[in-house]
């Protein structure tokens, strides 16, 4: 699963880095428009046959404190990833907040089961990733892009998540089963991130006129909100 | 979807609850706008009053919330931006056709998702002056179900001076109202020659879905 992924993301990023002037009639950095649309088409037509009925079935059937301890689980152990980002991007005291709680949830926490560190200790989370670093260090988006399943994933987010996988420590252990593993949690956290956004984006769908350019107005503006860690940007707010 | 879907749990429309603070909540620090902050404090109060009224039907304290926070927004003002750069070609009387639509489907949408209010309050945390008379005034939304979790950051793009003041957009965990809707809005207006009397159509059929199903 990594090794397809990472290949995919790979060469994806190459072929784009290539496609610099490509014209861009609808001004909204996407040229890549009508192949995006229909992979989101396509992706639209899996997340209705498959994986919105699983993410459904695993929220009615699963009980709700195994959810939330295999969430904490996935969190947790994704939390060295974020560390390492944070560190990157020179914020010491966010990359000490990912630290200790990575410490407290992993001990007190039975191996990252509970989230200690948020219910007793009312710590502050946070995520972070190569593709926000990237950003911080001022590195743009590159074109929209939409990849199949995933969903929206510019380069320089499709880069860096190649990246990550370099700091997942995850990565360099090898025991046997690693790769069913790795294909597991993937599969398993899809699951439940779908699951727990089932009500908001049926809301998107439901209130947008045109999904496709709904879904990637949202992305963007929460990519950004991610790289300024949730600080408003008052001299961008839109002139009404 | 995979990475987008590290949104909020309520979603950007998902803000059915608004609902006002308990006192002292305003920051003692030096606020950029007291009266900014104020007016959607004691609004937000009001809200609130009108959200809990067990006197009426939850249908009735939706629609009476919902008329109530309308009424403090900018609406026309919010539909001429989320129209783009249409509005330059489009004549006053289309331009006006669309505002009546835009205001029928927000009317129309919010009193469904006002209906869905379950106690979440709003707390206000401060200010931001971008300009004279333009403030962004911070709140958090607090949901008793979170489990510990962090609380939304809410925002109020709030114009005026002297006492008289409008909302004129919304930002729900940094996802901003207006341009998300322009982005809506002009792709679709994109695939229709730029005419807004589409637009205008679409957003009547929407409104008269809502109200005839009660769903949105």
């Amino acid at each position: 699963m990594r090794g397809i992924r990472t290949a995919a993301c790979a060469a994806l990023t190459l072929l784009l880095a290539g496609c610099a002037n490509v014209e861009d009639p609808s001004g909204a950095n996407d040229p890549y428009e009508s192949f995006n649309r229909k992979v989101f088409d396509f992706n639209r037509h899996v997340d209705k046959a498959v994986i919105k009925p699983v993410a459904e079935v695993y929220r009615d059937g699963v009980p709700e404190p195994a959810r939330e301890g295999l969430h904490n689980f996935f969190v947790n152990i994704d939390l060295p990833i974020t560390f390492a980002n944070d560190v990157l991007q020179g914020e010491a005291e966010r990359g000490s907040e990912t630290f200790l709680r990575f410490s407290i949830n992993s001990t007190l926490g039975v191996g990252g089961l509970f989230d200690v560190a948020t219910r007793n200790f009312h710590m502050p989370f946070h995520t972070e990733d190569f593709g926000q670093t990237l950003a911080v260090w001022g590195v743009q988006e590159g074109p929209y892009l939409v990849l199949p399943i995933v969903g929206p994933d510019p380069p320089r987010d499709a880069g860096g998540q190649v990246v990550d996988i370099a700091f997942d420590p995850l990565t360099y252990i090898n025991f046997h089963g690693a790769f069913w593993f790795s294909a597991g949690k993937a599969v398993l956290e899809g699951i439940d991130l779908r699951s727990r956004n089932l009500e908001s984006l049926d809301s998107i769908e439901r209130q947008s006129i045109d999904l496709y350019a709904s879904i990637r107005s949202l992305y963007r503006q929460n990519r950004n909100n991610e790289i300024r860690n949730g600080k408003p940007d008052v001299s961008n707010l839109p002139n009404l | 979807m995979l990475n987008l879907l590290r949104l909020t749990r309520s979603g950007l429309f998902g803000i059915c609850a608004l609902v006002c603070l308990t006192a002292g909540g305003i920051a003692s620090r030096a606020d950029a706008s007291p009266a900014a902050e104020a007016f959607i404090q004691t609004n937000i109060q009001r809200g609130l009053q009108l959200l809990n009224n067990t006197g009426v039907s939850r249908q009735q304290r939706a629609e009476q919330f919902r008329n109530f926070l309308l009424g403090l927004t900018d609406l026309r003002r919010i539909a001429l931006y989320t129209l783009g750069p249409a509005r330059r070609t489009a004549a006053q009387a289309q331009q006006d056709a669309f505002v009546e639509a835009f205001r029928d489907y927000a009317f129309a949408v919010y009193g469904a998702e006002f209906a869905k209010y379950s106690g979440q309050t709003l707390r206000v945390t401060g200010s931001v002056e971008r300009a004279p008379g333009d403030e962004l005034v911070r709140t958090q939304l607090i949901d008793p179900d979170s489990k510990g979790q962090e609380p939304i950051e809410v925002d109020f793009r709030v114009y005026g001076t002297n006492g008289h003041y409008s909302i004129v957009d919304i930002v729900v965990a940094g996802l901003d109202l207006a341009i998300t809707e322009q982005e809506d809005f002009s792709a679709f207006l994109a695939q229709h020659n730029n005419d807004i009397r589409a637009l205008t159509a679409n957003l009547r059929q929407r409104a008269e879905r809502v109200r005839s199903t009660g769903r949105i």
